[in-house]
């Protein structure tokens, strides 16, 4: 992503923003809220038109789970993992899930293994708990093949234990699968235990890249807080 | 600033009591009538009991007008689907402005005339008798259910959609795996509770003459055969129950 621009009226949201996840790579997206995290990942998924700019995603595609989930509800597990293939279906065979072909209910059904979750196929999407869910979502992302997944704050809703396997589970798809993975956090001790880079945004602009081992206290004040903080 | 107060509940406390002066008059409320006039209950009510329960005379005729009233409410339902569907979606929010400001005008005016009016008006064009009723209560009800639709559809987590689509989904595979399944069940739930009022309406819409039980209440009073009427008043209680009870069973299944 290089000189990335956004604004919203004449309220300028991104303001030139580059950076860059590679492959095998965990990156934590820190920053206040309206910093601008959700529209520069939105933007890479084209759910926002970036003004002026320069995003770049190899291999097609990018994935992207949310804060809320946004499964649907009423339906199985696995007939909204199988959703993340529509893509690459014939109108035909995409209409309704009784019509989705056997290869993309086998490829899902892989998916949501990769998650830890074949055991809940069949239930309904709803009577999952939020990190079950999230991990739903997570599998749903891979079933779209990608190899770029976006997560924009995918642990806020979550208990901690819930925060934490979810957590495990990007770093993992990162590690050994080799996925390229930014998440947007609002907790600074997830970013340094997962992390493999922090990239931290002060009003549309970059104010911070660091190995996530090497994040301090006063970097995280200075996101947070800028005002208390001398320039 | 307090006394502007004051000021304001005074003129507001004297307003309403002027128009409840005013209300009381023009409605003729007369204690003193309602005292004499319960002999006249007493000797209504006397007569009532015990319902006529005969079969051929009372009860088959009465059984075959909750029919026809059930029958008015269901396609009077069923019958303005297409149209509240189209209203409905021309009137969700983020449309075209002039084409959203007419479907709502529409389906304003459709709720604003009653559906005792409208059959008031069929029964003129097409005659005494049930159709009149089954149109009167799709012109009603197309602005009811359309207004209902088009906020649930207004209401409807955009989240779901915005998913499929970041994953390449085509819009017509987004609507089928995002919006119906949210949208579905919803319209449906409204549709079941537009039945049961609309069965409600109908038997209203019989007592102006448009067919039904509530037809033969309205001419059992009118011959003073009021043990007839008792019979199906107690007929419309066990239909109007069964109805309410079956939409409500179906709607939480659908919750
Ligand atoms: N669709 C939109 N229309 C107008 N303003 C928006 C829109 N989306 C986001 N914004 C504004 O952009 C700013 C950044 O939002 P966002 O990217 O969601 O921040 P973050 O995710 O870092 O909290 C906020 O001030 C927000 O109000
Ligand atoms: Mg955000």
């Amino acid at each position: 992503m290089k000189g990335l621009r956004k604004s919203f009226g004449d309220r300028t949201v991104l303001n030139g923003v580059d950076f860059e996840v590679r492959a095998g790579e965990l990156v934590v997206l820190l920053g206040a809220n309206g910093s601008g995290k959700s529209t520069a990942l939105r933007c890479v998924v084209g759910l926002a038109e970036a003004d002026a700019g320069e995003i770049t995603v190899h291999s097609g595609r990018a994935a992207m789970v949310f804060q809320q989930i946004h499964l649907v509800r009423r339906r199985n597990v696995i007939d909204n993992v199988c959703a993340g293939g529509l893509a690459g279906l014939p109108l035909s065979r995409s209409l309704t899930p009784a019509l989705f072909p056997r290869d993309l209910r086998e490829k899902a059904m892989a998916c949501l293994d990769r998650v830890g979750l074949a055991d809940r196929a069949r239930d309904r999407a709803g009577s999952l708990s939020g990190g079950q869910q999230q991990r739903v979502a997570v599998a749903r992302a891979l079933c779209q093949g990608a190899e770029v997944l976006l997560a924009d704050e995918p642990v806020s809703a979550l208990d901690p234990a819930a925060a934490t396997q979810v957590m495990e589970l990007l770093v993992e798809l990162a590690h050994r699968d080799g996925l390229a993975v930014a998440a947007v956090l609002h907790q600074p001790d997830l970013a340094r235990r997962h992390a493999d880079r922090v990239i931290g945004l002060l009003h549309g602009e970059i104010r911070l890249t660091t190995a996530a081992a090497e994040l301090s206290d006063v970097d995280i004040d200075a996101l947070y807080a800028p005002d208390r903080v001398p320039a | 600033m307090t006394t502007r107060k004051y000021l304001t509940a005074a003129v507001v406390i004297a307003v309403l009591g002027v128009a409840h002066v005013f209300a009381w008059g023009t409605t003729e409320v007369s204690p003193a009538a309602l005292v004499d006039g319960w002999r006249g209950m007493a000797r209504f009510l006397a007569e009532a009991l015990p319902p006529d329960l005969d079969w051929d005379t009372v009860v088959q005729p009465g059984l075959e007008g909750c029919l026809t009233t059930l029958a008015i409410g269901l396609l009077g339902t069923t019958l303005s689907i297409p149209a509240a569907l189209l209203f409905a979606v021309m009137g969700t929010r983020g449309r075209n402005r002039i084409v959203y400001q007419l479907s709502r005008s529409v389906m304003s005016f459709l709720r604003a005339v009653p559906d005792v009016v409208f059959a008031l008006v069929f029964v003129t064009a097409v005659g005494l008798g049930p159709f009149a009723g089954v149109l009167a209560l799709i012109c009603h009800n197309v602005g009811v259910m359309g207004k209902l639709w088009s906020e649930a559809m207004d209401e409807i987590d955009p989240g779901p959609a915005d998913a499929l689509r970041v994953s390449g989904a085509r819009e017509a595979q987004v609507v089928a795996n995002a919006v119906l399944p949210a949208v579905v069940p919803a319209l449906v739930g409204l549709l079941l509770y537009r039945f049961d009022v609309n069965v409600r309406s109908s038997l209203v819409l019989g007592l102006v003459g448009a067919g039904g039980v509530g037809f033969l209440i309205n001419q059992s009073i009118q011959l003073f055969q009021f043990d007839q009427m008792a019979t199906y008043i107690l007929m419309v209680l066990v239909l109007i129950v069964a109805v309410d009870l079956l939409s409500a069973a179906v709607r939480r299944r659908l919750g």
